[in-house]
């Protein structure tokens, strides 16, 4: 026997790693035999082939594989006892688990909510089969076609674009064209004709093509049919769909089909089909669908191809279309320009040009907006995600914190389970095992109070869920996710300085706060998470004093005590009557009529472009937007009258009223000068007077040029102004009054008033939307922040309570005891202060730049709320170590 | 005990084998005396197998033992039948015995 022949090594060391010891010898051992026997019989290399034949052999047999029949421990075994260890030790530090627990599960289930949020607003008409390839006509007016921060973004298209493009373009694949109808009132007549329900649409009305619904499918929204043919229903004129609830809502006892609506008192429209209502995550939140032949029938003149007829826009009325797939943008938008050229003249068609909107922008693009009345930035969205990952991060942080300073309490548990055989990685196992259950513990509980809080959330977050997080395989895997990195970030650091305690020194109970590399590494974190903290309540405090700013600034007119209701006739001596009566009424200081109000959110605005008599191209006028008034606008409003005369009812349409900003914008001169001056405005007008400026927009936007001009025939609003003294009652009866008068005098229509106050406000809906989220977060941020201090505090002050005894007994007062705990917490609060606050001014100056009226930014600004966080910080710091330093020091010194 | 006996026809012969080899049976004996026995030639690893279903059938019992320097110094998993295999075995060749002899009645020849 030659026994220099060893089979081969690598194959003995596999079944070593793989298989239990027992197993490993019987098998390396009976391998071994055969091969001896085989180096006699067939020589060295078929015997070493037939050793790594016959030992992979073992690896395909299931016995091999199974867990050790024979007498090893269980691996599972080991797992279990790691849960039962976790759960002895997270029960003896009570209080830590009670507050690592309670950081993340703030932390989760703010990120759970933002997270559901994100996913809502991501997911708006994604659902359309081809909707990478729908885009929206928008209408840019600008020197090029590419859109620059000059160029006015609008979404209107004139009535004859539409048809031009399809006849002219082949290549296009699809186009469907829209009328979306804010405020429409909607009468239900019985059979005989007269009125027996009356409604005001503010929302959800639209007129569409029966293309409408083969571009925008609804995919998987549980979107169909439920009665009426999809492909018949909106051809015809003066038909409407309805969705099921409207449906509902107009024919409680379940007749639809054939019915007729009534709308806005002048056409009827058969009711030929009924949708499931449309998903909420939709951009076309459309409830009533009117056909839109029956736009063509009402406005037939408008829609030929005559060229004035391509100059008037509604940016209410939108076309969509589908390009074929691999046809650029670019191109398509040359040939749209083509056919725009081929129609009009040169001035119109070298300054608006109609551009193509990505559906999947829609959304995010607040230029152009959507019939939803609301988008959301991109830059909003990424700044939800950074808020959600510091939610998790400053969790961690606290869990962090908490378990290095715990762990010096820990050593002799640690040294002993060294000292009993355990080797680090078990240690690390252990540790990560006890954190893996506090955070799965933190991530099942944040899920619950997630979707407790969500339905509360719903108005403020702007989203309409239609199922339950626990329910969602998405929200379930990012939770799952979020308890996995959780587990790794917050257990890994603790668990490794923990394994490598040495076990001499950690039975000894050597350590000391002080002693323990995870010291720095623990400022380090106290730091970043109070800069978190600072950043959002510096913002906050910005964010807040800014709207502060928008409610208290003057906008040029008085928007106290003032209802508006449109009016339904324009008949002005019927406007007469309800104006007598109205002014009858001891309550009411002022009645005017007008075409529109002078601002707030969902008011009408007429434009056309002035110039000087001399102006002879496009870009010698000034686009204003102009209002029909009557003489009693200006005291109503109390708008101030710069110079010249206020406007009379003998007024012609020819004798206007400019603001200052038009006025400096066509160069006039001073209002003086401007008085007298003959403009250009389709005929010659003449200058009357001059009135200060007042806010059309809002704040965030500039003065717009405006005008005010005579005319009784376009009145559509009555703006009432109400002058309230002791003994007239309250408001609401004030209302209650005008609402008899008006009824009296228009029993067909709804009386809908507003407070003008109210509109205004309605501006910075979403700015104060954006301020309540802020308080929130950074609410839960120093949430988050005083726990994991409070837990950090709590530690330190058991430690020294010997220290805490001897100085006292020495003589130390409460506030040197005090001085001695909240130190380094100042310290390292300033210095995260520091920090924050080129952060935070970077931050809230971009955000200020969006508005054109902004607060200036100022020290007191930052340092207000710099030692606002400080004060709460200190309280906590405080309240707890007052208790210690209370304490009589006898009993921390008698035990030993 | 139950009823049913299943045993493969591989695992019958190498329990019987066992059973032959009491005390004595282990791996590399049993494929070897399987190849001698009845011609069949198996890899180790499939002894092995057979062997470990004998045992959680209960059929054989094993003990480690027998360390010799042609297997480098290694003990092997020697195998004994135990009370219920040498029950089930017998079962067996009753069974077949008693339907070979009906074979031997109704044969034509």
């Amino acid at each position: 026997m030659k026994e220099n022949h060893t089979p081969p090594a690598w194959v003995d060391r596999l079944l070593e790693e793989l298989a239990p010891a027992d197993l490993a010898e019987e098998i390396k051992g009976d391998l071994r035999e055969l091969f001896f026997k085989a180096v006699n019989d067939k020589g060295v290399r078929a015997a070493k082939r037939r050793y790594v034949f016959n030992g992979l052999g073992f690896l395909v047999k299931r016995f091999f594989w199974k867990n050790d029949p024979y007498n090893n421990p269980n691996q599972f075994m080991m797992l279990s006892s790691y849960f039962t260890m976790a759960r002895r030790s997270l029960l003896f530090y009570k209080g830590n688990t009670i507050i690592n627990t309670l950081g993340l599960v703030t932390g989760i289930a703010s990120a759970l909510v933002i997270l559901t949020v994100i996913r809502y607003e991501l997911s708006f008409d994604t659902f359309h089969s081809n909707s990478d390839r729908i885009y929206r006509v928008v209408r840019v007016t600008g020197t090029d076609l590419t859109i620059s921060e000059r160029s006015e973004c609008r979404t209107g298209i004139s009535y004859p674009v539409p048809d031009a493009l399809k006849s002219e373009i082949p290549s296009l694949e699809k186009i469907t064209s829209m009328e979306y109808v804010g405020g429409a009132q909607v009468d239900v007549p019985d059979g005989s004709g007269a009125i027996v329900r009356k409604f005001r649409e503010e929302r959800g009305c639209a007129m569409v093509e029966p293309s409408f619904f083969t571009i925008f499918d609804f995919k998987n929204t549980g979107f169909k049919w439920i009665s009426g043919n999809p492909e018949k229903a909106l051809t015809e004129p003066f038909t409407v769909v309805l969705t099921r609830t409207l449906a509902k809502k107009y024919f409680p006892d379940g007749n639809v089909l054939g019915m007729t609506l009534r709308f806005e008192k002048s056409f009827d429209c058969k009711v030929t089909g009924i949708i499931e209502d449309l998903p909420p995550n939709t951009d076309f939140p459309f409830t009533i669908l009117v056909s839109y032949a029956s736009l063509r029938s009402l406005a037939d003149d408008r829609f030929t191809q005559k060229r004035k007829n391509w100059y008037g826009v509604n940016d209410e009325h939108q076309s969509y279309v589908v390009l074929a797939p691999g046809l650029s943008t670019q191109e398509m938008e040359k040939q749209i320009a083509k056919v725009h050229a081929a129609h009009t003249e040169k001035e119109l068609y070298e300054s608006r040009h109609y551009l193509l909107q990505k559906l999947s922008d829609i959304h995010f693009d607040a230029r152009f907006g959507d019939f939803n009345g609301r988008t959301i930035s991109r830059q909003t969205i990424l700044s939800l995600e950074f808020i959600a990952l510091f939610l998790l991060l400053t969790g961690c942080i606290n869990y962090i914190n908490l378990a290095t300073a715990q762990s010096t309490m820990r050593s002799k548990e640690i040294g002993l389970r060294k000292v009993m055989g355990s080797n680090p990685r078990n240690l690390v196992a252990q540790l990560m095992t006890e954190t893996f259950v506090v955070v799965l513990i933190a991530g099942v509980v944040a899920l619950g109070l997630a979707e407790l809080l969500l339905p509360h959330l719903q108005s403020l977050l702007n989203v309409t869920l239609t199922h339950y997080l626990f329910t969602d395989p998405f929200i379930l895997l990012s939770l799952l996710a979020i308890i996995v990195l959780v587990t790794l970030l917050s257990g890994f650091y603790p668990s490794l300085i923990m394994s490598r305690f040495n076990p001499v020194t950690a039975l000894k109970n050597k350590f000391t706060t002080e002693a323990i590399a995870g010291i720095s590494l623990r400022k380090v974190l106290v730091v970043a998470q109070f800069t978190i903290t600072q950043i959002l309540v510096v913002g906050t405090f910005i964010v807040v004093s800014q709207m502060k700013f928008f409610d208290s600034m003057d906008m040029g007119f008085n928007k106290n005590a003032i209802i508006t209701i449109p009016v339904p006739g324009r008949d002005p001596e019927s406007l007469k009557v309800l104006e007598d009566q109205l002014r009858a009424e001891a309550f009411v200081s002022g009645v005017t009529f007008s075409s529109t109000l002078p601002s707030g959110l969902n008011r009408d605005r007429s434009s056309t472009d002035i110039g000087r008599p001399e102006a002879a191209s496009m870009k010698d006028y000034q686009i204003f937007e102009y209002q029909a008034v009557d003489p009693s606008y200006l005291e109503v409003y109390q708008i101030k009258l710069l110079a010249g005369r206020n406007l009379t009812m003998q007024d012609s349409s020819g004798n206007i009223l400019i603001n200052k900003t038009l006025a400096k914008n066509l160069q006039l001169g001073s209002p003086e000068q401007a008085i007298g001056m003959q403009l250009k405005m389709g005929e010659k007008v003449t200058v009357v007077g001059v009135i200060d400026d007042f806010y059309s927009n809002s704040f965030k936007e500039s003065v717009d040029n405006m005008a005010l001009v005579i005319n009784a025939k376009r009145y559509r609003n009555v703006s009432i102004k109400l002058n309230l003294q002791g003994d007239q009652g309250s408001l609401m009866d004030a209302v209650r009054r005008i609402e008899k008068i008006w009824t009296a005098r228009y029993p067909d229509s709804i009386f809908d008033y507003q407070f003008f106050d109210e509109n205004i406000k309605a501006f910075y809906a979403q700015e104060q939307k954006y301020a309540q989220l802020f308080q929130l977060f950074s609410l839960v941020f120093l949430l988050i922040g005083c726990l994991g201090l409070y837990g950090l505090i709590t530690f330190v002050v058991n430690r020294k309570s010997k220290e805490v005894a001897i100085r006292k007994v020495l003589g130390a007062t409460l506030a040197n005891v005090l001085m001695l705990f909240s130190k380094e917490y100042v310290q390292l609060i300033i210095l995260s202060f520091v920090l924050a606050v080129p952060i935070a001014y970077y931050a809230v100056d971009s955000w200020l730049s969006n508005f054109s009226h902004h607060i200036e930014l100022n020290g007191w600004l930052f340092v207000v709320p710099g030692i606002l966080v400080l004060l709460i910080a200190l309280i906590v710091v405080g309240a707890k170590s007052a208790k210690a330093a209370s304490r009589n020091p006898v009993e921390s010194l008698r035990t030993e | 005990m139950s009823s049913r006996i299943y045993l493969g026809e591989l695992e019958e012969l190498i329990l019987l084998l066992v059973a032959l080899y009491d005390n004595e049976a282990y791996g590399v004996l049993l494929t070897e005396e399987l190849q001698k026995q009845a011609g069949r030639v198996i890899s180790i690893s499939a002894a092995h197998a057979v062997l470990h279903r004998l045992e959680e059938k209960g059929f054989v019992r094993s003990h480690m033992g027998g360390a010799s320097a042609e297997r480098g110094g290694r003990r092997k998993r020697l195998f004994c039948i135990t009370a219920l295999g040498r029950k089930a075995v017998e079962e067996l060749r009753d069974i077949r015995n008693q339907i070979w002899s009906m074979l031997v009645k109704t044969a034509p020849s």
